[in-house]
């Protein structure tokens, strides 16, 4: 269960070890470049900077097939596909009756494709090296209310405890003869409501005890909260910050100063 | 002083009818490890929870009475305030550990109270040692067994530095090595660092061998307060709160309501060994026929 | 009518042969498990926690199947059957009622087995009813289970197992949570389900509980089946109940310490070391 949420591996590399918020900023500046680029090379060019730093990440081999496998499906779809609903251009490269493929709109599917190839692949970097903990962190230090981030960090923590629950609530039903792969789609996802009301209690009864927990643990004493944990901005990160602010700069300049065609 | 006094506290749930608590009073001094026994609906969780504030102020009801923990008010005081007096430890283990790590749930609460940093280390690294998770930092509370997790939330309460330490039937999942591996602890907590302990329990087993004082309480009411060794001296005190007395104690009043001419007051196993093995051989013996 | 199940105790219904259990992520939860159950029996799974016993329960109704081995249930392979197929054999009480009770009724929440498996309303009615009567909750039958104590909760849960009329019931330690008194009367019923030729298997860590209504014990650790015996003799091996996290009740570690004035050394519960002693010496 846990694997599905948290897509983090423990690894010694340059990218773990980057600052998360150094992390956060790379991949929103890299999202960015995707949206600006328009052109097939340069985005091309993007999706394989995006893989080598996959690459450069060493996550296991289960892990980046699970995450990517949608990534590569959706792209094979979109590709496909976008021929059939862009008909306009020349040269027709085929006609079956209503339908046309043309060779511009095969480049656009393509071109479309690796857009989002780029702007679904590129989190995978900040997931794959980052524990929650420290995106938390990162977000809180950015400017994000700790309240906001203690219930993110808090429904995260719960996630696979949740899961489990679920796994042995539907146990608890089957061994009641429930099948819930049988019978019409009315049916089976009438056969849910037997795991969904057990799975809200359990979720209200832990949210209580939860509550007078944190209170008991001096949540919200003081509005000058001190941190054990603190996120400290080296100079490698600064370094690499710069590094990051350039990969965007230099294209978008070029894009939107000079009209290079990217 | 007082850990601990409650004086004619009575307590009605918000929109329920009868009392949880009914006309209690009793007082726990510092330093000493306080076992509080009764059946289910006692009123257990209603006096753990009065006793760091979370009833009144995150409970509602009708309170009456007063309870004060080493000195301040309860009702005067918000359960952070508290907070550093009396640690909390709930029954279960999984949902009153929320963070990601077992470093950061011990951190938390002292972090809510803008310890300065290098105390913030000083105090997980103390608690984490106390309770037998050291080097475990990094681990997710969700990954640690039953009783680890429960030595964490011990941890977690410890390190907002309390004098006083309650704990809700926090055993009564674990297997029977991890329940006295956790008495175990709670009484060195007494022992070395001189905190209180108020323990709701439903097994009697270990009272003598753990707690000072024993609580006997049975329908919101407190039916006596004695060392342990004075409530094992009448079976009656554990018929009367619906809780099965220690087995060898029981055993002890079995014979002495069965055989003639004895009079057995053991209580623990080495003294059943020793008393039944110097007095039995000498009663008369029935029909060797057999 | 609901058939009741016959105490014919030559009748194997759960057989084990070199069951492995392997979980996905590679944890080795259950190695080489061999057992026999034959109907009627009262079994206990004791181990500590984590020491695999709800794996070994869970594979009895099909809820895992074995990474090894083969596991036959009333004779046949049950890895041909569903688990609501098995579930009419092998009843599964899960240790938290919370867990599985979603019905706006108790009458409807026992009636949802029955009627996964097919029986028609009238007949789900004749068994929920029975059933009720069984764990002695008839007279909560239109209550929100919602609204029930733990210990009526939970004896819900037991009735809606029972109501799909299994030859054999694995109970997931039923006691947790509930104090003495209704302790002892979820006991007893059990007994009587027992008493009625039902085979009943515990599981539990609570050997006190073991000690006064098992007939047979599988002490499980780290999975695998560290002994299989009749209680007086798993009770008698003080090393092993150590070696597995149990602990063994007080009274026989002190019928075990003076065995030498002629007491058996394998007393199990407080009633039976007091008239062990009043038989031999004077009573009033």
């Amino acid at each position: 269960m846990k694997g599905v949420f948290d897509l983090y591996t423990a690894r010694d590399t340059f990218l773990h070890r980057l600052d998360p918020r150094v992390k956060i900023l790379a991949v929103l500046f890299l999202s960015l470049l995707g949206f600006i680029m328009t052109n097939l090379i340069p985005l091309f060019t993007l999706l394989c900077f995006i893989i080598l730093l996959l690459y450069l990440t060493r996550s296991t081999f289960s892990k980046a097939y699970f995450a990517l496998k949608f990534v590569l499906r959706l792209m094979v779809l979109i590709t496909v596909l976008w021929p059939l609903f862009d008909q306009s251009g020349t040269p027709v490269l085929a006609a079956l009756g209503p339908i046309k493929i043309t060779e511009p709109a095969i480049w656009r599917g393509l071109t479309s494709a690796i857009r989002i190839g780029c702007l679904a692949t590129v989190w995978y970097i900040l997931m794959f090296t980052t524990t929650q903990r420290d995106l938390v962190r990162a977000l809180v230090k950015m400017g994000l209310r700790y309240d906001f981030g203690l219930a993110l960090a808090i429904s995260l923590r719960f996630i696979p405890t949740f899961g489990f629950t679920i796994e042995s609530i539907k146990d608890a039903q089957r061994a009641r003869g429930l099948e819930f792969d049988k019978g019409s789609i009315i049916r089976r996802s009438k056969n849910y409501i037997a795991v969904l009301i057990p799975a809200v209690v359990y979720a209200l009864r832990t949210a209580e005890t939860l509550s007078l927990s944190l209170q008991s643990r001096a949540y919200g004493a003081r509005k000058d909260r001190t941190y054990m944990r603190e996120i400290r901005m080296r100079s490698s990160d600064l370094v690499s910050l710069v590094i990051v602010v350039l990969l965007f700069a230099i294209p978008a300049v070029a894009k939107f100063v000079f009209g290079a065609a990217i | 002083m007082y850990a601990l006094k409650m004086s004619g506290v009575s307590f009605v749930y918000e929109g329920a009818e009868g009392h949880a608590l009914d006309d209690i009073s009793v007082s726990i001094d510092e330093g000493e490890f306080v076992t509080v026994l009764g059946a289910n609906g006692a009123g257990k969780t209603t006096l753990a929870m009065l006793s760091n504030g979370l009833i009144p102020h995150a409970i509602k009801g009708t309170l009456e009475g007063s309870v004060k923990v080493f000195g301040y008010d309860i009702s005067k005081h918000t359960v952070a305030q508290l907070s550093t007096l009396v640690g909390m430890v709930f029954q279960e283990p999984e949902s009153q550990l929320f963070c990601m790590s077992v470093e950061e749930e011990v951190a938390f609460g002292p972090e809510n109270l803008a310890i300065p940093r290098d105390e913030l280390f000083k105090r997980v690294e103390w608690a984490l040692d106390l309770v037998g998770l050291k080097g475990l930092n990094e681990r997710s509370p969700a990954t640690l067994s039953g009783g680890q997790k429960q030595r964490l939330a011990i941890a977690a309460a410890l390190a907002m530095r309390p004098k006083m330490l309650v704990l809700d039937e926090p055993a009564y999942a674990l297997d029977p090595v991890g329940r006295i591996e956790l008495y175990a602890l709670l009484r060195s907590l007494t022992e070395k660092h001189g905190m209180a302990v108020l323990l709701m329990d439903r097994d009697s087993e270990n009272i003598l061998e753990f707690s000072d004082k024993v609580v006997l309480m049975n329908s919101g009411r407190i039916l006596t307060v004695a060392p342990p060794s004075e409530i094992l001296r009448d079976i009656r005190n554990f018929r009367a709160i619906r809780v099965p007395p220690p087995q060898i104690f029981e055993i002890a009043s079995l014979l002495n309501s069965r055989l003639t001419g004895v009079d057995f007051s053991f209580t623990t196993l080495d003294e059943a060994e020793a008393e039944l093995l110097s007095r039995v051989p000498s009663l008369p013996r029935r029909g060797d026929t057999r | 009518m609901i058939p009741k199940p016959g105490a014919d105790r030559s009748k194997r219904m759960i057989e084990m042969d070199n069951v492995g259990f392997t979980y996905e992520a590679g944890v080795e939860a259950l190695r080489s498990v061999s057992l026999k159950i034959s109907s009627g029996e009262f079994l206990a799974i004791v181990g500590g926690n984590g020491s695999g016993k709800t794996t070994l329960a869970k594979l009895m109704n099909g809820l895992l199947r074995p990474s090894s081995g083969s596991i036959k249930i009333s004779g046949a392979p049950a890895e041909s059957q569903s688990i609501a197929e098995l579930s009419k054999t092998v009843g599964y009480c899960f240790q938290n009622p919370d867990h599985q009770l979603f019905c706006t009724s108790v009458e409807d929440e026992v009636m949802f087995g029955p009627k996964n498996l097919g029986i028609g309303l009238e007949e789900s009615r004749e068994r929920m009813e029975r059933a009720l009567s069984l764990m002695g909750i008839f007279s909560l039958k239109t209550m929100s289970p919602f609204s029930l104590s733990l210990s009526e909760r939970r004896r819900v849960t037991i009735a809606s197992i029972l109501a799909m009329t299994p030859q054999v019931m694995i109970l997931d330690e039923p006691t947790t949570g509930l104090d003495a008194d209704e302790s002892s009367e979820l006991m007893a019923l059990i007994r009587k389900l027992n008493a009625d030729g039902r085979t009943i298997i515990l599981i539990t860590h609570e050997m006190k509980l073991v000690a006064e209504h098992a007939d047979r014990v599988i002490i499980l650790s780290d999975g695998h089946i560290l002994l299989d015996s009749d209680v007086r003799g798993a009770f008698s091996d003080l090393e092993i109940l150590k070696a597995s996290r149990l602990l063994p009740p007080p009274v026989t570690l002190l019928a075990s310490r003076i065995s030498s004035i002629g007491i058996s050394r394998d007393l199990l519960t407080s009633d039976e070391f007091v008239f062990e002693l009043s038989r031999r010496y004077g009573s009033r």
